[in-house]
């Protein structure tokens, strides 16, 4: 139970072991663990930044759809009075063509009346001087007799 | 126990080492054979096991062999952090050296109590003893590798400080000026006797926990072929206990090597206070 030449050996083994292990085990092992936790931390901070960028991303994707909604809105609100305008327009034109066509007619039809009027006119002086030619036969004198007919007539027709 | 008849010596007998004797007058020039054969294939199945795992390794996520390594290296990696100031590269694979072998040494004592004597016998030779922590000879050796690191970091790290240490602690403090030269030697002694402590206790708790273990052992075995049927159930069965317990031990032992290892070299690792 004393110490010999086997605590030297012991030591020898000993150290020996340690440097081999060392580098034969230790070593790569705790290399690969490290490289590994690294890649680790590295995907989860990946990962973290990804969903970061995700997280933004939709926050933006948010905002420009609503800004594109009121857009949608403002352009649909502008379409709208646009066509009210354009519909109060086609209104007003058609109605003043309407007017305008009316008022037309309406000149014509008073042309056509004075033209109506005068042939009229022209007819009953021509009737009443046959007429009066009948009654008062020879001795009245044609022209003379022809303007107080028409002065009468004019005077009635035009009071009628 | 030098005078115990070989073979059938009763327990005595059972614990002699298979001494080669270089010279006969002089008791350190010997060599115990079954203590450095059994360390030797113990460290050559680490050492192959090693090789055979590093060309196995793989980034990815680990399996069988490799997850188990890592568990242990992770273990360890972490007790030594958990202990050191500053990164050292050697102490970590020394602190692991030191757990898995003396882990691996005495797990060999699980084995039954004559099987490798018995073995060694088919051989032709008289005595062999399979746990070489039962040996002072292997404790002591790294008990004294790890005091020796301990003493080459103190002095390397902080000489000043602890050649200070050594003769201003621990009573030059309380004594008044012109004593303080008288008081040194003995600060001295008790520092020296305070250092190789470490080495000696690490050494002997390993040995005597390993040694009573296996003396253990060898009167449960006794037992069990010496007190007939009932000696035989009762020697099964509290030897049984006894392989579990003692398994635990063998850990334990690896375990508290390692950590107090860890512990010296981190001390000498402190920053000195002033």
């Amino acid at each position: 139970m004393s110490l010999d030449l086997t605590f030297i050996g012991q030591i020898v083994i000993f150290l020996t072991l340690v440097v081999l292990m060392r580098k034969y085990l230790y070593g790569p092992m705790i290399d690969l663990m490290e490289a590994r936790s690294q890649k680790i931390a590295d995907g989860l901070a990946a990962a973290d930044a990804g969903n970061e960028a995700k997280a933004k991303a939709e926050v933006e994707i948010a905002e420009q759809l609503k800004e594109a909604r009121t857009k949608a809105v403002e352009i649909i609100a502008s379409a709208e009075k646009r066509s009210a305008e354009i519909n109060e327009e086609a209104v007003v034109k058609a109605r003043e063509e309407a007017q305008q066509i009316v008022d037309a007619a309406r000149d014509e039809v008073g042309a056509e009346l004075n033209r109506a009027r005068q042939t009229l006119r022209a007819e009953v002086a021509g009737i009443a001087m046959l007429a009066a030619e009948r009654v008062v036969e020879s001795e009245l004198d044609a022209s003379r007799h022809a303007t107080l007919v028409e002065g009468i007539v004019s005077r009635g027709f035009g009071n009628a | 126990m030098a005078d115990q008849s070989h073979g059938d010596g009763g327990i005595a007998g059972h614990l002699q080492y298979w001494t080669v004797k270089l010279d006969e007058s002089n008791p350190f020039m010997q060599i115990h054979m079954d203590t450095m054969l059994v360390s030797l294939v113990v460290a050559g199945l680490m050492f192959g096991f090693a090789l055979w795992l590093k060309g196995r390794l793989v980034s990815g996520a680990p399996s069988g062999a490799q997850n188990a390594m890592e568990s242990v290296v992770g273990f360890v990696d972490q007790t030594v952090k958990d202990n050191f100031p500053v990164h050292n590269p050697l102490i970590a694979p020394l602190a692991f050296t030191v757990f898995v072998f003396i882990a691996l040494i005495n797990t060999i004592d699980i084995l039954p109590a004559f099987l490798l004597g018995n073995v060694a016998h088919l051989f032709g030779v008289e005595h062999f003893r399979p746990v070489p922590t039962n040996d002072l000879n292997l404790p002591a050796a790294m008990a004294v590798s790890v005091f020796v690191l301990v003493l080459y970091y103190e002095f390397k790290l902080k000489p000043v400080h602890f050649c200070k240490e050594l003769l201003m602690e621990p009573f030059t403090n309380l004594v008044p000026g012109f004593l303080k030269p008288i008081v040194m030697p003995i600060n001295l002694i008790l520092k020296l006797v305070e250092e190789v402590a470490k080495p000696l206790s690490l050494s002997f708790r390993l040995f005597g926990n390993m040694f009573a273990g296996e003396v253990i052992f060898l009167l449960i075995a006794f037992l069990l072929l010496g007190g007939g049927a009932v000696g035989m159930a009762a020697g099964f069965f509290v030897g049984l206990a006894w392989t579990i317990f003692h398994l635990f031990i063998g850990l334990l032992q690896a375990f508290i090597f390692m950590i107090l290892t860890v512990v010296y070299l981190s001390i000498a690792h402190q920053p000195a206070e002033h």
